[in-house]
């Protein structure tokens, strides 16, 4: 048994850590959300992006031949709580790109497809910039139930319907997107296929939806009469599901970044409590200690199922799990961290660099992004479920 | 990063659990417990010939040179089975002798340990009821080549059939000292408490005691130190009995509902019951992952203090948390003295003692919090 990390990892955080000084300016901008909040934002992140991918950490993971390093799970994953504790932007290429859509395509995609599309990803440029069209106004947590709908007429797809809560597809030139290909199916899952779809398309229109705070991160995008030419589809007419299952899997895994994340809270409102003298209070003490106690644990949880997948094992539960436990616990450490801030709490998290903003607006910004955090990729209670049924066996209900 | 156990490890856990699991099964520990000692002396007897004992303890003291982690990985399995015997009190006593023992004391005691199976149980609370060494009230008075111990220790595990006392003492205002004891000796009585797990704790009262001075563990005033490697040490190997006990009571409870029907289903089948198992699930696995990574820690020299204490407190609360609610899952039969949950209930309070209660690890591991740099700092102001 063996927790600690060879000279190789080590060696490589030194080199992240080393990049962070060099390009994030960190008081400015932790915590910024890969969406963007502002255009200056967004230039900032594809410039970040860049330089990730000349270093070729956009695609750490991915084999040589598709521009990646083609480097273990485990030092990817240290690459990912680096990224999450030292908030280092940039990293995902719209959310999607270097998360699923790319390694969906190394599984599912045609040899053209491949040499298309992977190396503006890998690359960091605004064309490697992808959003993903799952959800729909009647299909969120029931997401086999989507209407819109792709119909084969010649050498072309003809999409109509309408997505929505598709973050980045105001920056995105693609969308990795799910729609309905057989609408007779007898199981509503046989009947869904993938498509990669071109954002400046005739009859798509994107639409900004303002979260509650007042961000833009996610759209509702339309289709009119969209024209796709019929390579575009992923894989196999009709099996989208099976594929989109993986792409999901992909998706969940993020119980490493967000521990790295979470540590860096903890760290900053650690520091915060000293400052202010909260730190002697026995309530603050008690709290912070369960709280790194928790943090510790989501860590370790992430761990086992890398170095699960790293030798080779399948993992269906263990990222739903951890998913699961990530939102609970972003809800208990930023409700710690407001009622810390007390009056504090209250400042606009937007006004990053007022001068009444503590910590950088970085506890309000989680406090608020932390509830659709829970329902993005799937709510809490779905994850539940998965892990009830797959994780434990248990009947369905 | 390997998480997996070695071969070793995996013959030391397989093995073990098939030990305890035929040694032990609920019957029997329903049988031990009612009377004292509360354990079974053949099993005893057994664990020391297999070597459990000194599994940890260098070769020239009997032992087989074993690391930490599997200390802990024997731990857990008595945790599985719910197997009642002086094996926690003993290591809680043997670790710390092998850490700040003379040589002289070292042969004196490590191999009555390990191979003749000599059962040590640790004399540290006091009337706070807790781990902490601020409460230590105890006293042992210098005279002439030894010592006089007057005070009252509370809650020593099963006290009335041990071989030897690690009992301390406050040799001055502001000093500890710990003491190596024949509870025999003169002046000493020891009164059975009636716990609810059954395991023999004894009140046990010292009435001008002559110690010598030579029963000392290590040096003199180095109690402090001592007392918190044991709380450090034993913290951990507790999280790690409460961590196989907790897997155990939730599979029962899994199993339990997916048998159990009403309103023609199966409990496991409805969802609220489903996502409560969900929880503990996560919980269990997360125990897991700090028990072992603090063990490794602790295996490899480089004792973590705020994992030590994080893998005592999440045993704390899950152990009880599996307990509770498995019972609540089984309906009124989990509530009777039929079904096997309930055994593992009976243990939560004193499992929760052992090592420090959750309050006193919170209060570590704030500690290190005050004193450490967070790395962000580190980082970010050496550019």
């Amino acid at each position: 048994m063996e927790f600690g990390f060879g000279e190789k990892e080590t060696l490589f955080k030194d080199e992240i850590r080393e990049f962070v000084r060099e390009n994030i300016p960190v008081k400015k901008y932790w915590i910024m959300l890969d969406e963007g909040e502002t255009d200056e934002d967004w230039a900032f992140i594809m410039s970040i992006s860049k330089k990730l991918a000349k270093k070729k950490w956009l695609t750490l993971s991915w084999p040589k031949e598709y521009g990646g390093l083609g480097v273990s799970h485990i030092q990817k994953m240290v690459f990912e709580e680096e990224v999450g504790y030292w908030g280092i932007p940039g990293t995902t290429m719209g959310i999607s790109g270097t998360g699923w859509v790319g390694p969906s395509l190394m599984i599912f995609g045609s040899d053209e497809q491949k040499k298309t599309y992977l190396p503006p990803i890998a690359a960091g440029d605004e064309d490697g910039v992808w959003c993903t069209g799952y959800s729909e106004p009647d299909s969120g947590s029931d997401l086999a139930s989507m209407q819109t709908y792709a119909e084969r007429v010649g050498d072309e797809y003809i999409i109509n319907g309408q997505k929505v809560w598709t973050s980045c597809a105001h920056h995105s030139r693609w969308m990795w997107l799910a729609a309905r290909t057989d609408r007779n199916c007898q199981k509503k899952h046989d009947g869904i296929s993938l498509f990669l779809v071109d954002m400046q398309s005739d009859g798509l229109k994107v639409n900004p939806l303002k979260n509650f705070v007042g961000h833009h991160l996610f759209n509702e995008v339309f289709f009119d009469e969209v024209k796709i030419p019929a390579r575009n589809l992923v894989g196999t007419e009709n099996r989208g599901w099976a594929q989109l299952m993986t792409a999901l899997s992909f998706e969940r895994g993020m119980a490493i970044g967000a521990s790295g994340m979470m540590r860096r809270l903890i760290d900053e409102l650690v520091e915060y409590v000293k400052g202010t003298g909260q730190i002697h209070d026995p309530l603050v003490r008690f709290r912070l200690a369960d709280l790194v106690m928790e943090v510790e644990k989501l860590s370790l949880l992430g761990r086992e199922a890398v170095w699960k997948v790293e030798r080779g094992d399948i993992v269906i539960h263990e990222p739903s799990r951890d998913k699961a436990f990530v939102d609970e616990l972003l809800d208990r450490l930023t409700q710690f961290g407001v009622e810390v801030l007390e009056g504090y709490s209250q400042m606009d998290p937007l006004r990053k660099d007022d001068r009444w903003t503590r910590l950088r607006g970085m506890i309000e910004q989680t406090y608020y992004f932390a509830i659709g955090m829970s329902i993005a990729g799937g709510t809490t209670d779905t994850q539940r479920n998965i892990v009830a049924n797959f994780g434990l066996q248990l009947p369905r209900s | 990063m390997d998480l997996a156990l070695t071969k070793d490890q995996e013959m030391i856990q397989k093995s073990s659990r098939e030990f305890f699991k035929k040694e032990c099964p609920y019957e029997k520990t329903r049988q031990v417990k009612v009377t004292a000692p509360g354990y079974d002396k053949k099993m005893w007897k057994k664990m020391v010939n297999l070597g459990y004992l000194g599994i940890i303890f260098p070769e020239q003291y009997g032992g087989s040179d074993g690391e930490f982690i599997e200390l802990t990985l024997l731990m857990e399995e008595v945790g599985r089975a719910i197997a009642p015997s002086p094996f926690f009190s003993t290591m809680q006593c043997g670790l710390p002798i092998l850490t700040y023992g003379s040589e002289e004391q070292k042969e004196v005691y490590l191999p009555g340990i390990a191979e003749k199976g000599d059962t040590w149980s640790l004399a540290h609370s006091e009337q706070s009821g807790g781990y902490r060494i601020s409460d230590i009230q105890l006293k042992a008075v210098s005279d002439g080549d030894g010592f006089v111990l007057n005070g009252v220790k509370l809650f020593v595990p099963y006290a009335s059939t041990s071989s030897r006392l690690l009992v301390s003492a406050r040799t001055s205002t502001n000093n500890i000292s710990v003491f190596m004891v024949d509870p025999k000796t003169e002046g000493i009585r020891i009164e059975t408490m009636p716990t609810i797990a059954r395991d023999d704790r004894g009140e046990v009262s010292f009435v001008n005691v002559r110690v010598p001075k030579s029963n000392i563990l290590g040096d003199i005033d180095n109690g402090d130190i001592i007392i918190d490697t044991i709380i450090q040490q034993s913290s951990v190997l507790k999280a790690a009995e409460m961590y196989g006990g907790a897997r155990a009571a939730f599979n029962l409870t899994v199993n339990y509902t997916k048998e159990r029907k009403q309103f023609n289903r199966k409990l496991a089948s409805f969802q609220v019951v489903q996502h409560r198992l969900v929880n503990l699930l996560t919980d269990i696995d997360g125990l897991k992952y700090l028990v072992y990574k603090a063990a490794w820690s602790i295996a490899t020299q480089n004792p973590d203090r705020i994992l030590n204490s994080a893998a005592k407190i999440k045993a704390n609360s899950v152990h009880t948390d599996v307990c509770r609610q498995g019972m609540y899952l089984h309906g009124a039969i989990g509530w009777t003295e039929e079904m096997d949950i309930g055994l593992y209930h009976l243990q939560t309070r004193a499992m929760n003692f052992d090592g420090g209660g959750s309050d006193l690890h919170r209060e570590q591991i704030a500690c290190e919090l005050e004193k450490q740099t967070p790395l962000f700092k580190q980082v970010l102001t050496c550019s």
